[in-house]
């Protein structure tokens, strides 16, 4: 626990109470993070620096505001929070603001998620200079003469932040993250210069791939854009990679939380229990998920994290619910939002399966788009590769894909066994049968 | 850079998942009375010009080319209502200083939060870290700029009653629930902003601005026979509060409304190739993210972008001419000047459709020998300064609207889009219609919805075959460009355009 932000925490309940406040709940955050980036073998960017920030909820007199502030000087944060206090009683009573019940704040696991790097505070600057040099240089040499410029990253951050509420609730939580990756421009025929990444995170240095394999990646996905052609609008098996699954999954994500819910707007809202995908799909929400970049032992409204599974072969089991939307919903709470989600691995890989279809395409990005959550119509733009024979045969680019929700997902077919560790959608390639993939 | 923070993770959820509304401040906190931008910062925090000549040695103390100092204190309120009850309100306050050290086109930066000497002192070490050579000398005295003033204030936002503003956003469910029987469910909201900066630099500038940001909108849920719709609407900027009157509040009622009502009768259109005509205002959006991105000099300068050797040469039919204006009264994207201390000003970037300009910051402007545009701009003291777009926006040309949507056998008409993105080095593009018709013989057909437009930005511009001569801006406060992990007011417009063949992401093939 830092002492230094318990103490201001436990000063900022106080002076909310004091000035008139029911209730509060007061979090405050504290970041430091070292950014770097390289480009023609030089420094491109350093930046370096710390941050704090207060966010005081009030709840008074059945009413409800919050407030955030990065002005931490106490005799600015007593007017501050004094005024939030006065501003809120000048708003409508709203019956279902309340901070939660403290039944909801007990069982939090004993566990060590190990979400701290033991090694961060070795890491030098030296070290940050070396890993991004090489990053570069290893993504130079293996792109060749057809790379225009790459610009190599990383950023590394400690983050903790304190918790408490005027009905009991301590939370203290503290973790480091990194993430390094390169952007990388070629040259294609004519004017097309297409743009390659390859960006991966993790809470521990030593988990991450080497800098060299991050580089030499990120020039190869780069290269294989080359060429990009627009096809015939045709009706196609689809391979969506692992790690732009998540972008599948937010339609499903934003549907299912408890704002929509209640306020009309989620094609979801009565499918609990029902299949809204075919049995291949699995969802997890699990936040003690050792290592995890999404793990935590509480979440926002302080409740004790718990695993969760949210589809279960294709049948929606929950919703994201929290305290507040669970009382307007008149149902139980589950958790306001996501932690770590995984999706179940399945038994081939994708070359297998692409071997396996003969002639698809197989989508290493989306550009663009949307899904509505109210009515689950969706349309989004996609690049990548068909692929012939179960082998890819040519780049595409500038085209679509367009479907409802619940018509899309019951058309997968199958889940790859390549789960991407290196973010906390942990999230293995999908297969789609009968895709309208739209073009010329 | 993009950051990958766990942030969010450790947030509350109430405050995460929300833009955190704000309450309205009285008068005397954080001393924010007056619209005159001068002074406020050593007035409030003590910041003098010779602290900031200290702390800008420091920043050069191994060399560089220059270096600058970006204090800011921003304030940002919302009001909300769900449910028919203006029940929450939110508060943010954001206060630092960026400070940042440049080596050619290399950068170092440092920000604190803290505007204590020694905190600014740390920051500004870190900063002068991307040079590695001796000290290099300040000017003698700051010479501080005067502003034409583009957005000017009878009364700060920040200090309007939180009494007078609660019934706007009331006045907006009621009517909105008054306008149709198929109204469900209405979320609406008002935000009002004040951004103060100081930016003074190892030049000798020194320059404080005010920029005021403010909205009001409506989100509305209709259903009819089982189905439901969606639709919003805002209409703000940089603007008094004078600006929202009766009209404005029927406005954006309105609007919202029958976008959800209209959707009702709307088709997804085949997917395919096919002629796209962009109706005016709003669909600008279109020509910032597909074509205004790849003129920002940073993407030029990196060789990244499809018009990195295109100065002076044709991109467009000679009745496209394309400005990036940050001077317009009022509008979203105007500055008085940009976050460098560079005055703001009006670009030519397609000149009769010759590329005649990028925009520049102070970095691109020294790679390219010439000067600045005043497109140098940050998110917050905790970014770095790209070039980015202001107000972009075309001209109007010589046909009418009718002309335009005459001319197509079998098309679609676009009135709004959104979720835009762009990928430089191609030029591709994808975005989403929210709002639009068929086009069949001539004439506008059925609504359509919930499908992608894609398409190449240079492409679309050279395929830009009519131009109409009813160009409009966009009214909305509320529109936010993002690059590189940095997110930013601007804002667009354009008249009823043509464009020859595009795709459409429809469902049929």
């Amino acid at each position: 626990m830092n002492k230094e932000l318990h103490d201001l925490a436990g000063w900022s309940v106080k002076t909310a109470l004091s000035s008139g406040a029911d209730n509060c709940r007061v979090g405050i955050s504290g970041e430091r993070f070292v950014q770097m980036s390289y480009r023609e073998r030089k420094p491109e960017n350093i930046k370096e620096a710390s941050t704090r920030e207060l966010v005081v909820e009030i709840f008074a007199k059945g009413r409800y505001s919050a407030q955030s502030t990065s002005d931490l000087r106490r005799n600015a944060l007593t007017d501050f929070i004094a005024k939030a206090v006065a501003t809120t009683g000048l708003l409508a009573e709203d019956p279902y603001r309340a901070l939660p019940d403290p039944k909801y704040y007990e069982g939090r696991a004993d566990v060590d998620l190990k979400i701290i790097d033991p090694d961060y505070p070795q890491l030098t600057a030296g070290d940050r200079h070396d890993s991004v040099k090489t990053i570069e240089e290893a993504c130079l040499t293996e792109g060749g003469e057809k790379i225009i410029t790459v610009t190599a990253m990383a950023q590394d951050t400690h983050e903790e932040r304190v918790v408490l509420t005027s009905n009991g609730f301590e939370g203290y939580a503290n973790g480091t993250s990194y993430w390094a990756g390169a952007r990388v421009t070629a040259q294609d025929e004519g004017d097309r210069r297409p743009a390659g990444y390859n960006f991966v995170a993790s809470v521990a240095r030593r988990k991450m791939p080497s800098p060299g394999e991050i580089g030499a990646v990120a020039a190869r996905r780069t290269l294989s854009l080359l060429g990009a052609k627009k096809l015939k609008t045709e009706t196609l098996p689809i391979i969506v990679e692992n790690r732009n699954v998540p972008t599948l999954l937010g339609a499903l994500l934003e549907a299912m939380s408890g704002w929509n819910i209640h306020q009309k707007r989620s094609f979801l809202a009565d499918k609990k229990g029902q299949k809204v995908a075919s049995e291949h799909l699995t969802l997890i929400d699990d936040p003690l998920l050792v290592g995890g970049l999404g793990s935590r032992l509480f979440d926002g409204d302080g409740f004790a994290a718990k695993k969760r599974v949210m589809i279960e072969s294709g049948v929606l089991k929950d919703f994201y619910v929290d305290w507040y939307y669970s009382r307007k919903l008149d149902c139980e709470p589950t958790t306001g939002g996501s932690s770590n989600l995984i999706i179940p691995p399945g038994k081939r890989s994708v070359a297998e399966i692409m071997k396996d279809l003969g002639r698809g395409i197989y989508i290493t990005g989306f550009i663009g788009g949307n899904s509505n959550s109210t009515t689950g119509d969706a349309s989004i733009g996609i690049f990548g590769h068909l692929f012939e024979d179960g082998k890819p045969t040519q780049a595409v680019a500038e085209m679509n894909i367009a479907d409802n929700q619940l018509k899309f997902w019951p058309r997968l077919i199958e889940v790859a066994n390549d789960p991407w560790v290196y973010s906390s959608r942990r999230t293995p390639s999908l297969v789609f049968a009968d895709v309208v993939v739209a073009g010329v | 850079m993009e950051s990958m923070s766990r942030r969010c993770f450790l947030k509350t959820s109430a405050v995460a998942v929300t833009a955190a509304i704000a309450a309205s401040f009285p008068r005397s906190l954080f001393g924010l009375g007056s619209t005159d931008a001068s002074g406020y910062f050593e007035r409030e925090f003590g910041i003098t010009d010779a602290l900031c000549r200290r702390v800008l040695a420091e920043a050069l103390s191994k060399g560089g080319d220059y270096a600058d100092l970006y204090f800011e204190h921003t304030i940002g309120n919302w009001v909300l209502l769900e449910d028919g009850q203006v029940n929450r309100a939110y508060c943010d306050v954001a206060l630092g200083v960026g400070i940042r050290t440049v080596k050619g086109d290399q950068v170092g930066y440092g920000f604190t939060q803290e505007l204590a000497e020694k905190s600014m002192l740390n920051a500004a070490s870190t900063a002068a870290s991307i040079a590695d050579s001796g000290p290099r000398q300040l000017r003698e005295e700051f010479k501080e700029l005067k502003l034409k003033d583009y957005y000017p204030l009878e009364t700060l936002l920040t200090i309007v009653p939180l009494e007078s503003k609660l019934p706007l956003v009331q006045s907006v469910n009621d009517r909105c629930f008054a306008s149709s029987p198929h109204v469900v469910k209405v979320n609406a909201g008002f935000h009002d902003q004040q951004k103060r900066v100081l930016i003074l630099t190892s030049d000798g500038s020194k320059v404080e601005d005010l920029q005021p940001r403010n909205y009001l909108y409506a989100s509305v849920v209709a259903e009819k026979d089982g189905r439901r719709e969606s639709a919003w609407w805002n209409l703000g900027g940089r603007r008094d509060f004078s600006f929202y009157t009766d009209a404005v509040v029927e406005e954006v009622a309105e609007t919202s409304v029958q976008r959800a009502v209209t959707l009702f009768d709307a088709i997804q259109p085949p997917a395919g190739e096919m002629p796209v005509v962009l109706g005016p205002g709003v669909t600008g959006v279109l020509l910032h993210e597909a074509i205004g991105h790849g003129m920002e000099a940073d993407f030029n300068r990196k060789k990244m972008s499809t018009y990195s050797t295109m100065i002076g040469k044709k991109v467009a039919e000679p009745f496209v001419t394309i400005i990036d204006d940050g001077t317009i009264p009022g509008q979203l994207g105007s500055i008085n000047v940009d976050d460098e201390g560079t005055p703001s000003e009006r670009t030519v970037l397609v000149q009769d459709g010759i590329l005649t300009s990028y925009m520049h910051d102070n970095i691109s402007a020294k790679h390219y020998n010439v000067a600045s545009t005043g497109n140098g701009r940050r998110e917050s003291y905790q970014h770095f300064v790209q070039p980015r777009m202001r107000n972009t926006y075309m001209l109007p040309g010589p046909a009418t609207p009718d002309d335009v949507i005459r001319s197509v056998d079998r098309g679609i008409y676009v009135q709004d889009v959104s979720n835009g993105e762009v990928r430089i080095g191609e030029g591709d593009f994808a975005f989403y219609v929210s709002q639009g018709r068929m086009i069949e013989n001539g004439k506008l057909g059925a609504p359509i919805k919930d499908i992608n437009i894609m398409g190449n930005g240079p492409k679309m511009l050279q395929n830009v075959i009519m131009v109409a001569n009813d160009m409009e801006l966009a009214k909305s406060g509320a529109g936010s460009c993002g690059k590189g992990g940095q997110s930013i007011p601007a804002s667009f417009g354009q008249p009823t355009i043509l464009v020859k063949s595009m795709t459409v992401g429809g469902v049929k093939g």
